[in-house]
């Protein structure tokens, strides 16, 4: 019976057998593409090298495959400490946001601070955005240099805010206006 | 016309039977229903029935490196495998083709080997049940891993961060009256959903977080074994384990995507392992 089922199941169906693969591309390109109307196009997305973004490097192993992974030396700036503040202006930001809609108005220095935590909030977002897609390793002039343009942009934005806040109606009136103009 | 056939059958059976005839209506509706159930068994026998189903199965040999991945189709009769993805996986192997590579040892989930990628998502073969026939599986290595060949991949990595969290029990001071080292059913309760992993990487692989900094972030299989150690009442150095993690790579690229609770085949929650070492770690330091 055992062998009876050998014969009648047709032994690969899809074998690649040397003469099918006529073109190592196209054979690849039609294995990893559902069947679609517009197939060619998907298929030269994924097989032209052109398009290749960022690709993955070869493996690297530090040491031999005994040894431990390198343990970073202990720094709570960029550990708990760094978490503790994120998740504290986070959290001041619900009160800070809803006081000028309880209150009507606010005091200009309640409106620095919710600008200024505003500020600070998106600058440890796009902080950890950068940190996560620019691994020092691979990338390490891209991510300093994307870790100084950000730190520039978030002074500037401060400045803006400031000059904003001294010379001008502050964020929440600001926003007011815009929503009712 | 089928219906006279019937009731003839169905007063013969009865006559045969001896059931009286003032009973006849009972009878009648009784005969008729034995009746088609004898009729629907005398058709196709269940053995010759085929249940073909197709598996796409992700296919590399290092062998050949000039020659791109490809998915390979086999095809096989469900009515005779077993009920788990694994076993298709075998029977591909022995009676198809014998080049297909995959790890494999416990078939009952508890040695971790045959994570792969099964229609999206991680988990162990041998704990995923084959779907509907008519439904092509599709199955990858686990999601970015490098390669050894078809769908085992390299876990060096994995392995050597697992050291790094020296995975066993310390202690400054030894026992109290020289026996082993006791704990409370309380104490022993709080690692119940930690010591159940068994490290198949289901969960790191499918982190994004890992996907991208898997060279200095953890992951959630690791992080949640480190937790197990931490969370033990016999452990002597919490507050090293945790200052293990004070830098920016090791522990806070997690950023809460859950992505590890949702796949582990073993129904573990190493998003909350890792929220709670979060959490210990903002109160105490």
């Amino acid at each position: 019976m055992a062998s009876a089922f050998k014969t009648c199941v047709p032994r690969l169906v899809a074998r690649s057998s040397p003469a099918s693969l006529s073109g190592i591309t196209a054979s690849a390109a039609r294995s990893f593409v559902r069947p679609s109307p517009i197939q060619t196009r998907v298929a030269a997305f994924h097989a032209s090298k052109n398009l290749n973004i960022l690709p993955v490097g070869p493996q690297v192993i530090q040491g031999t495959v005994n040894d431990a992974a390198p343990v970073p030396p202990p720094n709570p700036t960029h550990g708990s400490f760094h978490w503790d503040f994120e998740r504290l202006v986070a959290i001041g930001l619900i009160p800070l946001t809803i006081a000028p809609f309880a209150a009507g108005s606010v005091h200009p220095v309640m409106d620095a601070v919710l600008g200024a935590s505003l500020v600070i909030h998106s600058h440890i977002g796009f902080q950890a955005c950068v940190i996560d897609y620019f691994p020092k390793r691979q990338y390490g002039t891209l991510r300093k240099a994307a870790t100084w343009a950000l730190n520039g942009a978030t002074l500037l934005v401060l400045y803006g805010l400031y000059e904003y806040e001294t010379n001008d109606v502050g964020i929440t009136e600001g926003i007011k206006r815009v929503w009712t103009a | 016309m089928s219906l006279s056939f019937v009731s003839q059958q169905c007063l013969r059976q009865s006559a045969v039977m001896g059931v009286a005839a003032v009973g006849g209506i009972r009878a009648l509706a009784g005969g008729v229903r034995h009746l088609a159930s004898v009729a629907s068994t005398e058709g196709v026998p269940k053995q010759e029935q085929k249940r073909m189903k197709k598996f796409e199965i992700y296919r590399w040999n290092p062998d050949t490196p000039e020659k791109k991945p490809e998915m390979q189709t086999y095809e096989i009769d469900l009515n005779k495998t077993g009920p788990m993805v694994l076993d298709a996986l075998i029977r591909i192997k022995n009676e198809i083709d014998p080049t297909l590579t995959f790890r494999r040892s416990c078939r009952e989930g508890i040695c971790g080997s045959c994570a792969m990628n099964i229609e999206g998502g991680n988990t162990l073969a041998c704990l995923c049940r084959i779907s509907d026939a008519d439904k092509v599986t599709r199955i990858y290595p686990l999601p970015h891993t490098y390669v050894v060949k078809d769908l085992v991949p390299d876990m060096t990595q994995f392995y050597k961060q697992y050291k790094s969290i020296k995975p066993y029990l310390q202690r400054k001071t030894p026992s109290p009256d020289g026996r082993e080292f006791r704990q409370s059913p309380e104490e022993r309760k709080k690692l119940d959903g930690l010591y159940e992993c068994i490290l198949c990487a289901c969960c790191s692989t499918s982190c994004p977080s890992y996907w991208w900094n898997s060279q200095e972030y953890l992951g959630p299989a690791i992080l949640l074994q480190s937790y197990r150690w931490i969370a033990d009442s016999r452990d002597e150095f919490k507050a090293e384990r945790k200052q293990a993690f004070e830098n920016e790579m090791s522990l806070y690229r997690c950023h809460t995507i859950m992505n590890c609770t949702r796949t582990c085949p073993k129904g573990l929650n190493p998003g909350l392992a890792i929220a709670q070492i979060k959490k210990e770690m903002a109160l105490s330091s």
